[in-house]
């Protein structure tokens, strides 16, 4: 189990993470991207694919 | 100063060509046009991005044609500019575009309607053209039938200067200038008097601290005309001339519709419009170990950020895969492109329809698309398709 974690000091409302991954994120009335089911994912893989998609590099997923 | 000119930059024909030489040029570069400074690596633009108290863009983007009217939000700093964008931010977001699609995709099917049966189209000018222009019109609630009017001015301001809000003061661009602002002022006017479910009639209606005074309206209005139209143009028309290029990713994409937005941020990664942004330092700062001096000019390059050896393996392939790595073509930081979601929902609906009438297209042969160069934004200036018609097919 990993736990993805947006960084809201560099999220700009890209929008990419739940446009790509609508299982592990969500948006907010901004456009703002919000983790699932408090970021935790089970699948090593898929989390790592999502912490790339950020264009600012604001995902980041914890052991 | 350097000897590398961006007017020298060979960005015409290839983009890859052009970014290559920028890029080479090195990561922070004095170019000897006129002494701006590129910042050409990803960590180079994304520390400049990440620092705006030091990139300063108000200033950056003044526009003489617009005399002294203040640009919100693309060039204003902190604080204000955090009170502008959680106003607009809302106003463009993804949901809101989402909720837009069938009228949006309506229009654009007319568009592409109106050519489909002729056999050829130019798709820069009947399509990429022409759509962004009423899909602004119907977010601020003014009538499509202005569309040709307003795309008269916007195109008269951008082709006589060398980038957003740098227009020279010819007499053409001031009366096209004053000619667009009043437009504008006239419609805040009516929609103060008959407010609607639009972009104008939702900031009138902010109350308190959140209301905005007519002139920021007026130049929130302006500068997104400048910068959403002919962009997103240009997004289209690179977008459009990769798929007729490349028949195979063409019929994979209709025959796989989860391809279509993996391509889309392919070939915005691959070819930014706004392949650079402006800002001014407001202090002396040190980047990738060259010192810029306080005061100066700084360009963000976007087209070889995206081009970055340290994000892509192979930044000059096209390659769908690179769309699992975020790019930079709608900036970063504070200043992310607002309208970048509606930018994107262009490009699918522009795409999913034309592809719905005209599956197979082509360029004819021995056309080569081409980029205007220097210019503030590059996008082929034509793009003539050849298809078979519903009556031959």
């Amino acid at each position: 189990m990993v736990r993805l974690h947006i960084d809201y000091d560099l999220c700009s409302g890209n929008g990419r993470c739940y446009a790509l991954f609508p299982d592990l994120f969500t948006d907010d009335e901004n456009g703002y991207g919000q983790t699932v089911d408090g970021g935790r994912v089970s699948d090593h893989e898929l989390a790592r694919r999502a912490t790339l998609c950020c264009p600012e590099k604001a995902i980041t997923a914890e052991e | 100063m350097s000897t590398f000119r961006l007017a020298d930059v060979p960005m015409g024909i290839d983009r890859t060509a052009g970014f290559q030489y920028v890029r080479a040029a090195g990561d922070v570069v004095q170019a000897a046009d006129d002494g701006t400074w590129l910042l050409t690596s990803e960590e180079a633009v994304r520390f400049a991005q990440h620092n705006p108290a030091i990139f300063s863009s108000a200033g950056a983007i003044a526009d003489q044609s617009a005399g002294m009217l203040p640009m919100p939000p693309v060039a204003v700093d902190r604080p204000d500019h955090t009170k502008y964008r959680k106003v607009l931010d809302p106003m463009f977001s993804p949901r809101v575009v989402n909720a837009m699609e069938d009228e949006l995709r309506c229009q654009v099917r007319d568009l592409i309607a109106a050519f489909a049966d002729r056999g050829e189209c130019d798709a820069v000018a009947e399509l990429a053209r022409l759509y962004p222009a009423q899909v602004f019109l119907t977010f601020f609630g003014m009538p499509l039938a202005d569309r040709d009017q307003l795309l008269d001015w916007v195109e008269t301001i951008l082709d006589n200067g060398n980038g957003v809000g740098t227009a020279q003061g010819s007499p053409a661009v001031v009366d096209s200038a004053t000619a667009l602002l009043t437009y504008i002022a006239d419609y805040i006017e009516r929609k103060r008097q008959s407010p609607g479910d639009d972009v104008l009639s939702r900031v009138l209606a902010l109350q308190g601290d959140e209301a905005w005074k007519v002139e920021e309206l007026l130049g929130f209005t302006f500068i997104f005309t400048m910068a959403g139209l002919d962009t997103v143009a240009a997004a289209i028309g690179f977008a459009m001339r990769n798929l007729a290029l490349n028949p195979d990713l063409r019929r994979s994409i209709i025959a796989d519709p989860a391809l279509l937005g993996p391509f889309i941020e392919e070939s915005l990664r691959f070819e930014p419009p706004a392949h650079l942004v402006t800002r001014i330092t407001t202090q002396d700062v040190d980047v990738c170990g060259v010192r810029i001096p306080k005061g100066e000019t700084v360009s963000l390059y976007l087209g070889t950020a995206n081009r970055d050896r340290n994000r892509y393996a192979d930044p000059d392939a096209f390659d769908l895969s690179h769309s699992d790595t975020g790019h930079l073509t709608f900036g970063g930081g504070i200043h992310r492109c607002l309208g970048s979601h509606l930018a994107r929902g262009e490009l699918r609906l522009v795409i999913e329809e034309f592809h719905r009438l005209i599956p197979e297209y082509q360029v004819p042969p021995g056309f080569e698309p081409e980029v205007k160069w220097p210019a503030a934004t590059l996008r082929l200036a034509s793009l003539p398709l050849t298809f078979p018609t519903t009556t031959s097919r």
